[in-house]
């Protein structure tokens, strides 16, 4: 436990150390970039001053490392006198709705489509639907959301906007199913390999030799079995998640720290947009570390 | 008494989508070689340049002037999406070779150092595997004032010699362990010449798969950048392509589909192709 939050902690460094590298030293001066070409020498070197980057690195760097560990990164540059800390927590929100959604509703289709395709329920079907997961994985969101957004909202107007203000809860649901499609079709592959492992073990074969149906024998006896792996894959396709999350929330103009981190950038923010940076790091790496716990709670092979 | 091992069919080009290996081969590599070739014709002899506005034809359908219709500013969208596929294309093979290079030596050399080593590489991997490389992008990128290609190029190729470390990693622990590199040790041979001549060619038949599946995912990670803005200055990329397709879904959705299924087939003609690397 211990080696894991240092091993959280140590990710969270690094990524917010190579955020302070590459806003600092990389060619090109950030104050230039903030206020553009026809700043003054004056107004340069004053937004330096309050920057401090007009102090060696090793102090910023210090000041930096003093700023992550109280979550303190200073105020907004594009709205004065509010914490950058408190924009990234407000985008936080959305961003957290639409993954969770997300990781809930591509857990279950990718669950039931192992289960499904393993089962007997579709008979020879079954090799169509394992090409079928291999296919949706392998196609990117980017090019299929568009796509199914037109379709579904635009043509047929069987779903709101997911980017519609009053679009409420559906919108949410039908942003979050968008991002559950390519989780669904990992899970539901590492899924159905993890339970063709285990489909001739005794330990089925005595279920189903007490009279247990084969819904009974998957759903309580194979899937727990399994888990690790199952679990294992969400956790590591929660980065491709968060990736995709930023892509969803342009493409709907939803708020959520993937817009705060675009816009920032956009308007050189440099506050906001170390802090979000950061912000999503640790969502991902808490996100890993409940995969781990969850893996653990429901393996006892794991903890030992 | 063991059975032959397949011949590859003899012949000219005519058999090369014949029957038994070669023909796996050829279809696995046909749909990106097609649509290279095309892209490359259409860069090459079209009379369009796919950055020149036309505003009268904005947002026109396709027709026989132009097959994939106009897009934002009436700028043609056959050339933009040949440039920009071509242009992606040559990216991603370059940054996904420069990854072979680097990272196949880098994890077969730490497997075989052990010790901190190995597990220095091994970690590095991990941390960077894990993360989300798009995150790791926006950071760098945020530091650029304009992005060009070589930008994106140096971003990717920051974690694009990842996996193949871990592979050779995985594979050379096996191979460590094999009776052919006792033997030749015994023989006298130096490690350098064990390493170069034994080890790295046992490596290459598993590590080069991965090289068509790193250049797919660079294509929709090129796009991804910049449909959300961080992409090439020159706005000569797929992703511009679906921006311009999402913002006139309504009144142009041939763009949307262009840009959509531009990402997709070339992303899929690159795992295709990455099928006959297992042969």
């Amino acid at each position: 436990m211990a080696w894991s939050t240092a091993e959280a902690a140590l990710v969270l460094l690094v990524l917010a150390s190579l955020v302070f590298v590459a806003l600092r030293t990389l060619p090109g001066d950030p104050a230039a970039l903030i206020l553009g070409d026809q700043a003054s020498a004056e107004e340069l070197a004053a937004l330096r001053a309050r920057l401090g980057f007009d102090r060696p690195l090793y102090v910023q760097y210090a000041h930096f490392l003093r700023g992550l560990l109280s979550l303190d990164f200073g105020d907004s540059l594009r709205r004065p006198g509010v914490r950058a800390g408190a924009r990234v927590l407000e985008a936080l929100g959305p961003t957290g709705e639409l993954a969770a959604l997300a990781v809930a509703m591509g857990s279950v289709l990718g669950v039931t489509g192992a289960v499904l395709a393993v089962g007997p329920w579709l008979g020879t079907a079954r090799r169509f639907v394992e090409r079928a997961f291999v296919a949706v994985a392998a196609t990117p969101l980017l090019a299929f959301a568009p796509l199914l957004t037109y379709v579904l909202a635009v043509k047929w107007r069987l779903l709101p906007l997911p980017g519609d203000p009053d679009a409420g809860f559906l919108g949410l649901l039908f942003a979050s199913g968008l991002l559950a499609i390519p989780l669904s079709a990992h899970v539901a592959r590492i899924g159905r390999v993890a339970l063709l492992e285990v489909s001739g073990a005794p330990f089925l074969t005595v279920v189903r030799a007490k009279g247990g149906s084969f819904a009974r024998t998957w759903y309580l006896h194979g899937l727990p079995a399994t888990a690790g792996p199952i679990v294992t894959t969400i956790g590591t396709q929660l980065g491709a998640l968060l990736g995709g999350a930023v892509v969803l929330e342009r493409l709907f103009e939803r708020p959520g720290l993937g817009t705060l981190i675009l816009e920032s950038y956009a308007s050189r923010d440099l506050p906001v947009l170390e802090a979000s940076v950061v912000a999503a790091g640790a969502l991902f790496v808490l996100t890993q570390a409940i995969a781990g716990a969850v893996h653990a709670a429901i393996d006892p092979r794991v903890r030992s | 008494m063991s059975a032959a091992p397949p011949r590859a069919p003899e012949g000219g080009t005519g058999r090369w989508l014949g029957t038994g290996r070669w023909s796996g081969l050829g279809w696995s590599l046909l749909p990106l070689g097609a649509i290279f070739a095309v892209a490359a014709a259409v860069a090459l002899f079209g009379s369009r340049s796919p950055t020149r506005l036309d505003p009268v034809l904005a947002w026109t359908s396709p027709s026989l002037e132009r097959p994939f219709g106009s897009g934002e500013g009436g700028v043609d969208l056959l050339a933009l999406t040949a440039h920009a596929e071509l242009r992606g294309m040559v990216l991603a093979v370059a940054v996904a070779l420069f990854g072979f290079v680097v990272g196949t030596p880098l994890g077969a050399a730490a497997a075989f150092a052990r010790g901190r080593f190995e597990r220095g590489v091994a970690r590095t991997c991990d941390l960077l595997q894990a993360f989300p490389t798009f995150l790791l992008a926006l950071v760098v990128l945020s530091a650029v004032r304009a992005p060009t290609r070589w930008h994106l190029g140096i971003v990717f190729a920051l974690t694009a010699w990842a996996p193949f470390a871990r592979l050779a990693l995985a594979q050379s622990r096996v191979l460590r362990a094999a009776a052919f590199i006792d033997a030749s040790i015994a023989l006298g041979q130096s490690p350098v010449r064990v390493f170069w001549y034994h080890v790295l060619p046992n490596l290459l038949g598993v590590v080069k798969v991965q090289l068509g599946s790193t250049a797919a995912s660079l294509i929709v990670s090129e796009a991804a950048l910049a449909f959300v803005g961080f992409g090439p200055h020159d706005g000569v990329s797929l992703g511009n392509v679906l921006d311009q397709g999402v913002a006139s879904m309504l009144r142009a959705p041939h763009v949307l589909a262009v840009g959509a299924l531009s990402v997709f087939v070339t992303s899929a003609s690159m795992l295709v192709a990455a099928r006959a690397q297992k042969r």
